[in-house]
């Protein structure tokens, strides 16, 4: 009885050409490179959040009772790298090839819902390789630009902090908001830290989870809330203003080594603009102070500067783009100018005072903006 | 060690059911010659994916996880035209069987037998990749010793005893019967294989709208619970569907499992016709064919 025996090559060959075309690729020289991802059922820790844009490697331990999955995802939840059924007690490891940029480690016990997220940066290491004269010397330009806000944040944060330490509430309310300007154009530098934005800019429910506020909340909103919502300044405050300065002194520290690429520069950009959005033209960001257009401005200048360095290489490789910017920067910039109390000066109309129709209206601006501006990055290393 | 235990339950529950759906027809066919060939594909599956597997798990390269969705939604899809492939040949030959066509039933088992190993390779070998790269990380498991691999082979072993306990039932009841159940079950099975490959694909991003779920019972059928593991190991059913898979599911669903059904009146020619409505003539007054 004939059994066709032709065909059992077949399969076999048929796996094998699915497999040499959907590509395989070389591991990465195991050790030092790899990050560790050890999942629980209720945590993923992660032992670094950045590492070089390149070839990845997760060594995922799975510490938990039940079977786990853990993803490699863009901002937008596509998926970069994955592996499921990591069983209780196992572990494995995943290779992935990322490109520079912002993403998120999730691992999912139970293998549902969306996972617990760790934000993770891939640093430009492949940008570099293509890295032009005009990209560096945007770099260069912009570790200026941030330098010189540290530096000049400095002597208004300390007014700011003498003032709280006199228990001058006017002053130090006065002081408040421009004290925070410089870090706000520069805000993403910072977090890049990963530690010290979480000790001076955090707001109450910033919080992680098993922090106590009395104890653990420090930084520009702790005194914030002290002055305009309790309304004292007490020895507790005195000495947390002390602490503001010792950790801004470290930032301005740290500022000098930060790594700064034209990637990280446009994705800087971008996510002062997602700051706006989710934190300023809520009312969240200082909802003791009202003072969230001030925040604002300092955002969208910083985004600006990063921009306007870019530009020489962004408008060769996309002009379209580029010109598309310049008017919605301008206009969102105009707009926000409206609601300022003193030509040139830094006062902003509270943001008590702005009804809901004109947060719709700041809303749409920075929305029409944050959209081209999410493609800065793209053609920054084309 | 549950937990191990339930993916490997789960990975080897769909290939064990086909394979002894395809067993057990060939048994109760009196075409137990034809057996071999069907192991055959069966270890041949085993062994390329636990060798495929083994070498990207000790040795130096690597398949990207785009490789690795791709090759594991083809491979559905393949296994989907397979299993359809196989229903449709078993309810034509099941025809014949009853008008004791027997000549006929060899003619269609020649044509059918290669077609079968590569039936059973593919059924194995679909999810034999993904389950052999989970046994080897369970083999270099360190943290817990020997459970996490213990959990895994049990899980594959309890999978084979509910195949085999499947094709002890399955012997016993009536062959027209059997066609019926097993015919109707594979095309679910089948079109569970057929959303499940869509989901790889969508994962890897060559098919839009991973993130537009049709629904999410997550909550209620956990997936590592036993029986959604069940539910996910035989129909691959799955708690928090997208929108597309569902469409595709319903889509393949509705069609065949209405043909499977649908009364055999399809003969090539109007001869042919002529002769099965005599047989089923004569069957219905009970005279002599």
């Amino acid at each position: 009885m004939p059994t066709r025996p032709h065909q059992m090559p077949a399969a076999a060959a048929a796996l094998a050409a699915v497999t040499s075309l959907a590509g395989c690729a070389q591991k990465a020289a195991g050790g030092d490179g790899a990050i560790r991802v050890t999942a629980s059922d209720s945590s993923c820790a992660v032992s670094r959040t950045e590492f070089p844009a390149g070839r990845l490697t997760l060594d995922v331990a799975n510490k938990g009772t039940t079977v786990t999955e853990v993803y490699v995802l863009f901002p937008d939840d596509r998926i970069a790298a994955e592996r499921e059924n990591i069983g209780p007690g196992t572990t494995t490891s995943i290779t992935a090839e990322i490109k520079a940029g912002d993403y998120a480690i999730a691992c999912k016990p139970g293998m549902k819902g969306d996972g617990i997220r760790q934000k993770v940066t891939a640093t430009g290491a492949h940008a570099a390789a293509k890295r032009s004269p005009a990209a560096d010397a945007a770099v260069a330009a912009y570790r200026g630009y941030v330098l010189a806000q540290a530096r000049e944040t400095l002597p208004k944060a300390r007014a700011f902090a003498d003032a709280v330490k006199a228990g001058d509430m006017a002053s130090a309310k006065k002081l408040y908001a421009p004290s925070r300007v410089g870090w706000e154009r520069t805000e993403p530098v910072a977090e890049s830290f990963g530690d010290i934005d979480p000790k001076v800019d955090v707001r109450e429910d910033g919080l992680e989870a098993g922090q106590d506020p009395a104890e653990d909340w420090t930084g520009w909103h702790r005194l914030e809330k002290a002055l305009w919502q309790d309304g004292r300044i007490g020895d507790r405050e005195k000495r947390l203003a002390d602490r503001l300065m010792t950790d801004l002194n470290t930032w301005v520290k740290k500022v000098g080594q930060a790594q700064i690429t034209p990637t990280s520069m446009a994705n800087g950009a971008k996510s002062l603009l997602d700051e706006v959005a989710r934190n300023k033209v809520t009312g969240e960001e200082e909802r003791y102070s009202h003072t969230d257009l001030v925040d604002f401005k300092g955002n969208l200048e910083g985004a600006r500067k990063s921009y306007d360095l870019l530009k020489p290489v962004a408008s060769k490789n996309d002009p379209r783009l580029t010109a598309q910017l310049d008017t919605r920067f301008d206009a969102l910039n105009t707009l926000l100018d409206t609601y300022r109390t003193a030509k040139g000066g830094y006062g902003f109309t509270s943001y008590d005072q702005v009804g809901r129709r004109q947060r719709k209206d700041l809303s749409d601006a920075v929305n029409a903006l944050a959209e081209p501006l999410s493609k800065l990055a793209a053609a920054v290393v084309k | 060690m549950f937990g191990n235990f339930l993916i490997g339950l789960r990975e080897g529950l769909e290939a064990s059911l086909v394979v002894c759906i395809l067993v057990a027809y060939l048994v109760k066919t009196g075409n137990r010659r034809r057996l071999a060939p069907v192991w055959a594909g069966v270890g041949l599956a085993v062994a390329l994916s636990l060798a495929f597997g083994a070498l990207l798990q000790f040795g130096s390269s690597t398949l990207t996880f785009q490789a690795k969705e791709a090759l594991g939604g083809t491979l559905s899809v393949l296994s989907v035209a397979l299993v359809t492939w196989m229903v449709f040949w078993m309810r034509r030959t099941a025809r014949h069987l009853k008008g004791e066509l027997q000549g006929r039933l060899d003619a269609a088992l020649a044509v059918g037998a290669g077609a079968l190993v590569v039936t059973s390779f593919f059924a194995v070998g679909r999810e034999g990749l993904e389950t052999s790269l989970f046994v080897w990380t369970a083999v270099q498991a360190t943290d817990d010793g020997i459970r996490p691999l213990a959990g895994a082979l049990l899980g594959l072993a309890a999978s084979a005893v509910l195949g085999l306990l499947f094709y002890k039932g399955a012997l016993r009841i009536d062959l027209a019967k059997f066609f019926r159940w097993t015919g109707a079950m594979l095309v679910v099975v089948a079109a569970g294989v057929l959303a499940y490959g869509i989901h790889d694909l969508q994962e890897a991003d060559f098919l839009p709208g991973l993130r537009r779920l049709a629904f999410d019972i997550s909550a209620t059928v956990p997936p590592d619970s036993w029986y959604g593991t069940l539910l996910k190991g035989v129909f691959n059913f799955q708690p928090d569907p997208t929108v597309l898979q569902m469409t595709v599911w319903a889509v393949y669903v509705v069609p065949v499992m209405g043909l499977f059904l649908a009364p055999q009146r399809t003969p090539r020619t109007p001869a042919s016709r002529k002769e099965t409505e005599t047989a089923r003539a004569d069957r219905a007054t009970g005279a002599p064919s």
